[in-house]
């Protein structure tokens, strides 16, 4: 076949793939950003009334609204679920990676929670957070039998039950926990299937060179991971940025905005009274930006170290 | 040649006919409705309605489709996509958003205001009232105090004989029933997800909102309401889960467990707690709501809207006509509770308790005729989004302590009147 047939023959292939990838995807992408520098509103939905160009506008209000600034600077906070996450899946799926039995059990208990709906687990974790809640419950519990030891010596703990999601200082971190409980069991399959690639025969090799079970895990597992691990952290990274959903449901950006993250001030300004889509696409497109440059600090965290032995 | 003369007219005649009964079946026109969150439930009274119109205007047929969370989305897209709904079933601010950004059809347009008069009050009709023009035919209303239900057993271990006659009792009793049983007693609306709720409490004491065109809820004694309701919300006389959730929602959850002994409401309220538990609902008991100092309460209803870009304006509005009818309405109000926006429901026969013993039956009947009192209270601001979202943040700051009531009530007002353009 010709070298010019087999181009052909490839695009064709490719051609319904980048076609609906160019309907929904690159299409709304530029449509989106073109939208960024407009006024377009509510008003201008119909075509007659057209939108204006209004430059770096739509900017500028985003960059002075306070309330964007506490969306980036929550979101950003919002990013120290990531590690965590990671850490603890990759963990999970080392232990779950095992012959053992009843491990299918485990392993399709861990992802249980990726597929409970979030209205769901919205009522569960009401009833975790809530001033009667379990949380409080447990500590209490644990504030009591502190407080048995402690008396010996003459001290006293106390303990005020509280609402968590109604609490400023906690209600960002006690939806993390959430996030964390959902996502947990999705990135623990990614990485269990990254493992079970890994070929049996090299950690084998190492062992026989007698390497301990600890350096193995750091000298030939984990590299031979960086794949699924770029995979991972990009995909939590880019989802812990664009957090809503969790928000809409448990605290609606409150209380006193210590939750309100950046994805839910583009979803107030498109859908709240203003119907300001020029402005939220503004502060969508910063948020994009966000998100390449953490991408791109993931792919540096990620990236193989230089050998340095074959310099040598 | 006479026979055919008499075969020719005969074919002639019958392509005729087939040709006009094509043209009826094709004149038939089909508008589409969009309802607002009242299916699976209410299906079988809309397509009821439906049907009932479709025998009257036999060349009309309405396609119903009922929209939920998505439904001002999924409008703006219709519009964008140029196939528009003929009939909308919107609120106040969606009305107000949608028809001062120029895509709705004024209903005087299409209904003269003889024959909106005769069929609405005036007041519902002036709800949605857009720079001097109507843009919503009044549907299904509300009272936000209407009637109280109360929880017959919690009231009796609290050692409470009769139920309260104004708000301040309602506090009062709210202290004693906590005490007394660890249940709440009224959750008030502190601050609804949508909207500036706690103004509401403002108003029903008495207390100005807007002065001159300009926000002044923020004199000593609107200082001292707020005060009331933290010290309340303090010593967890009313939950601090209302900063987070909305009341109406939290008061019927907790209702239906037992753990609160008030609702103030509509009706429809008690349709939910009647569906939840059966056995709270048989406890239950209705009055006539306490108001606050002023005596007056606050409402709304929803509105059929014709969007401006519908093909089908003059079927359009005389459906949403009939749909909004007495008739129409005061079957709604027997299966929900709701408050008919239409003259006429107050007398209806039908809305009368024919079972004094059921609460629900009650409530219908204490609120049937409460259509013309119906208020908002107050008209929101421009820009509005903003400036509730900085109310209710301030409200917030107050309750949990970050803010004196005076501080966050002047930083709400010097907002308001910096942003209300």
């Amino acid at each position: 076949m010709r070298k010019s047939n087999t181009i052909i023959l490839a695009y064709a292939f490719l051609a319904p793939a980048l076609i609906l990838m160019a309907l929904f995807t690159f299409y709304p992408v530029i449509y989106g950003s073109w939208l960024g520098f407009t006024d377009y509103s509510q008003k201008n939905l119909s075509g007659e009334v057209p939108a204006n160009f209004v430059g770096l506008d739509n900017f500028k209000t985003v960059f002075a609204d306070e309330l964007f600034r506490t969306g980036i600077w929550n979101s950003l906070k919002y990013l120290l679920v990531v590690p965590m996450l990671q850490f603890a899946s990759l963990g999970v799926a080392v232990l779950v990676n095992r012959k053992l039995p009843a491990i299918t059990f485990f392993r399709a208990a861990y992802y249980v929670p990726v597929i409970t709906s979030i209205s769901l687990a919205s009522v569960m974790w009401d009833w975790v957070y809530s001033k009667d809640g379990v949380l409080n419950w447990g500590l209490k519990f644990i504030v009591g039998v502190l407080n048995a030891v402690a008396s010996i010596f003459g001290g006293k703990l106390e303990f005020d039950a509280f609402g968590w999601l109604n609490n400023p200082d906690t209600a960002i971190w006690a939806i993390m926990l959430v996030t964390f409980w959902r996502g947990f069991g999705y990135y623990m399959v990614l990485y269990l299937g990254g493992l079970q690639a890994i070929p049996l025969e090299l950690e084998e090799a190492a062992r026989l060179d007698g390497a301990t079970p600890s350096q193995t895990f750091w000298r030939v597992t984990v590299p031979l991971m960086r794949p699924t691990i770029l995979l991972c952290s990009l995909l939590s990274t880019l989802a812990a940025i664009r957090v809503l959903e969790e928000i809409i449901v448990f605290t609606n950006g409150g209380p006193l905005n210590s939750t309100y993250t950046s994805l839910m001030y583009v979803y107030s300004k498109a859908f709240g009274s203003k119907f300001a889509f020029g402005t939220a696409s503004a502060a969508g497109l910063l948020i994009a930006i966000v998100g390449f440059f953490l991408s791109y600090l993931n792919f540096k965290l990620t990236q193989e170290p230089p050998d340095r032995s074959r310099k040598a | 040649m006479n026979k055919k003369l008499l075969i020719g007219a005969g074919i002639l005649a019958l392509t005729g006919a087939l040709g006009i009964s094509s043209l009826a079946q094709t004149q038939k026109t089909e508008i589409e409705f969009w309802s607002w969150y009242l299916s699976p439930k209410f299906d079988p009274y809309l397509k009821g309605v439906i049907a009932d119109f479709e025998k009257v205007n036999p060349t009309i047929t309405v396609k119903l489709a009922d929209k939920q969370d998505t439904m001002v989305r999924d409008l703006q897209a219709a519009i964008a996509l140029g196939k528009t709904p003929d009939v909308v079933n919107l609120w106040g601010d969606a009305t107000a958003s949608f028809a001062q950004d120029g895509l709705l059809t004024p209903v005087n347009d299409l209904t003269t205001n003889d024959a909106l008069r005769a069929q609405f009050w005036d007041n519902t009709i002036g709800m949605f009232n857009v720079d001097g023009k109507n843009y919503g035919y009044p549907w299904y209303g509300w009272t936000d105090q209407g009637v109280m239900a109360y929880n017959t057993e919690l009231l009796q271990k609290a050692g409470i004989k009769s139920p309260p006659k104004t708000l301040n009792e309602v506090l009062s009793m709210s202290k004693r029933i906590k005490t007394a049983t660890g249940a709440y007693g009224w959750l008030p609306p502190i601050k609804d997800p949508n909207g500036a709720s706690f103004l509401g409490q403002f108003y029903l004491e008495g207390l100005a909102i807007v002065k001159d065109g300009k926000a002044a809820f923020n004199s000593p004694a609107h200082a001292r309401l707020l005060t009331k309701f933290v010290n309340l919300m303090k010593a967890d006389i009313i939950p601090q889960d209302l900063l987070r959730k909305e009341a109406f929602q939290l008061n019927n959850e907790l209702y239906s467990q037992g753990k609160s002994a008030f609702i103030i409401g509509g009706a429809q309220a008690l349709t939910r707690v009647k569906d939840a538990n059966k056995d709270i609902y048989g406890k239950t008991k209705v009055v006539e709501a306490p108001l606050g100092s002023a005596g007056v309460q606050t409402g709304g209803s929803m509105s059929l809207v014709i969007p401006k870009a519908s093909k089908n304006q003059k079927e359009a509005a005389l459906f949403a006509m009939f749909m909004t009818n007495n008739a129409s309405q005061v079957k709604f109000s027997k299966l929900a509770g709701i408050v008919p926006t239409t003259k006429g429901a107050e007398k209806d026969p039908d809305l009368k308790a024919a079972n004094p013993n059921d609460a629900l039956d009650v409530a219908t009947s204490l609120v049937s005729g409460a259509g013309r009192f119906i208020t908002p209270g107050w008209k929101s601001p421009k820009n509005t989004d903003d400036i509730y979202k900085n109310f209710n943040d301030n409200i917030e700051a107050a309750f949990l302590g970050k803010k004196s009531a005076q501080t966050a009530l002047n930083d709400a007002v010097a907002f308001w009147n910096a942003n209300a353009k």
